[in-house]
């Protein structure tokens, strides 16, 4: 009992932390270190970016085979795209992209400013005046959630990719028309605007997450290595958990596919 | 253990050099004797199963209900062919979602706790301390390692296997179908090489996650924010890792038995 007890205070822990850290956005107080945001942003694109795309892509070429040898042994190959389209942007790519942002992203607030916290860092920074909460944890997450849905948009353009290499080019029984045909019916753009809210809702979590850990680190260069570990556990569990409710909120009652009347 | 120097892509290919230098290490301190690291292996299974088992749970569960039952339910309904879910779940669950929960799992979770023990323990010079008596890291330390994950990811395959199972069932009954029909079409698309293919794309998923997380530990660099890099770099590398190795595995595997992609 005394474990469920721990994970719980420790949910409300990070809970009260992420409020504080959502209300500093929202309250238009991170804007003094606006600056601040858009270095933090500026480190993502240049830093994260590749890695994220290089995953998404994977998966990509693993929905496109999946969805080409499925297909063939229905005997429709040329509905491959029926699958592919469904594959990355509804599951596939918010996965991959959750995954990516908690194992290069996450960890990463973790590491640094778990260091910060473990040097006395985040302890000067308030003697001097600074609310150490907006200057490190408020203007990360304004200045990722800035530039992350575009991040986003690009990955499921990627993932897309990956498919059409997969399907067209590699598996080879479908031409490039016809795949696409089926592929654009399956979509509609309020599907994309879902899988950018479940992404996003991801993001923010591993984002607010690894805040909590990382300003919360105690115990030397060791205490950090633990809490990044303990970071990627719980993002584990909470991707899996938003993704899951998500979909069931989002697609659980429609189908959303143009079949049938 | 020499850390690789340079920027992230000029240190790529050293690192990958690095890290199959330690698996050939370690596959050969497995079979020499002295056999000495079976306290320490059976610690690390517990350890491994002791953190692993409720993430793996819930991840199983919602990679199933999700994307493969979810989705999938829905645009069977729409086509009257709900009664084939249980022959798409024996598909997608085996071959691809189990082991895939399981790596994710398992790199997030033991994986990077592994590699922050053993950086800490290089950080506070343990192993050098270690080297000093005469006792090799690569043996006691990583052998331990890289057995228990993969003895450990290949169990958790079984019970991914099994949560996914149940989670495809719970949708198709919530959809309408029975479990009867469900698991009628279950075991008819079944096939014994597919499960066996789940078997050893899990233990190699086990033991890439366990290579690259004990060599980021073993060659974390001291400094306030050393082990918590070495932590990010390996659960990254582990990640990327996976989704290769999974699309090589997948290809060859459906490419070499074509027999695999038939319905029954």
């Amino acid at each position: 009992m005394t474990t469920v007890r721990d994970g719980l205070e420790r949910l409300g822990e990070i809970l009260d932390f992420a409020w504080k850290v959502i209300s500093r956005v929202l309250s238009g107080r991170v804007l003094a270190f606006a600056g601040e945001s858009i270095r933090q942003a500026g480190i993502l694109i240049s830093g994260s970016v590749g890695v994220i795309i290089l995953l998404v892509f994977a998966l990509g070429l693993q929905c496109g085979i999946q969805g080409a040898y499925g297909t063939q042994s229905i005997g429709a190959p040329s509905i491959a795209g029926a699958f592919t389209a469904v594959c990355n942007l509804r599951e596939v790519t918010p996965y991959a992209f959750g995954y990516m942002m908690a194992a290069k992203v996450g960890t990463g607030i973790v590491a640094e400013l778990g260091a910060m916290r473990i040097s006395d860092e985040i302890d000067a920074l308030e003697v001097m005046g600074f609310d150490a909460i907006t200057y490190l944890g408020a203007t990360r997450l304004l200045g990722y959630m800035i530039v992350l849905p575009f991040v986003f948009i690009v990955a499921i353009g990627v993932g897309f990719l990956g498919s059409y290499v997969a399907v067209v080019w590699q598996f080879g029984r479908v031409s490039s028309a016809a795949y696409l045909e089926i592929f654009w019916v399956f979509q509609t753009p309020l599907d994309m605007v879902f899988s950018l809210v479940k992404g996003m809702s991801m993001s923010a979590f591993v984002i607010l997450v690894g805040c909590y850990f990382g300003y919360n680190a105690s115990g030397g260069p060791v205490g950090v290595g633990t809490a990044t570990a303990r970071s990627m556990a719980v993002n584990i569990v909470g991707i899996h958990a938003i993704g899951l409710l998500s979909t069931q909120l989002f697609w659980g009652s429609d189908p959303r596919s143009p079949v049938g009347g | 253990m020499v850390p690789v120097t340079g920027g992230p892509l000029t240190a790529l290919p050293g690192t990958v050099g690095a890290m199959g230098v330690l698996l050939l290490r370690t596959t050969r301190a497995i079979v020499r004797t002295p056999l000495a690291f079976g306290p320490e292996l059976v610690s690390q299974i517990a350890f491994a199963m002791r953190v692993g088992w409720m993430p793996l749970v819930l991840a199983a569960v919602a990679m199933s209900y999700g994307p493969a039952g979810i989705q999938a339910a829905g645009f069977l309904n729409l086509v009257g062919a709900i009664d084939r879910m249980g022959g798409l779940f024996s598909i997608t669950v085996i071959r691809e979602f189990a082991p895939l929960v399981c790596a994710i799992v398992m790199a997030g979770v033991a994986g990077t706790a592994m590699c922050a023990d053993l950086g800490a323990r290089k950080i506070r010079e343990e192993l050098d301390a270690l080297s000093v008596l005469g006792v090799d890291p690569v043996t006691n330390l990583v052998v331990p390692r890289f057995l228990a994950l993969i003895v450990v990811t290949m169990i958790f395959n079984v019970y991914a296997l099994i949560f996914g199972t149940l989670a495809g069932l719970l949708v198709a009954v919530v959809n309408g179908s029975s479990a009867g029909v469900f698991f009628h079409s279950y075991f008819d698309n079944a096939a014994t090489l597919e499960v066996l293919a789940s078997f050893v794309k899990t233990a190699i998923f086990g033991g890439i996650i366990a290579i690259v997380c004990c060599y980021k530990g073993l060659t974390a660099e001291g400094g306030a924010a050393g082990v918590g890099r070495a932590v990010n770099q390996a659960v990254v590398l582990t990640f990327l890792a996976i989704g290769l190795v999974d699309y090589a595995f997948t290809q060859a595997l459906l490419a070499l038995s074509p027999e695999l992609s038939a319905t029954r």
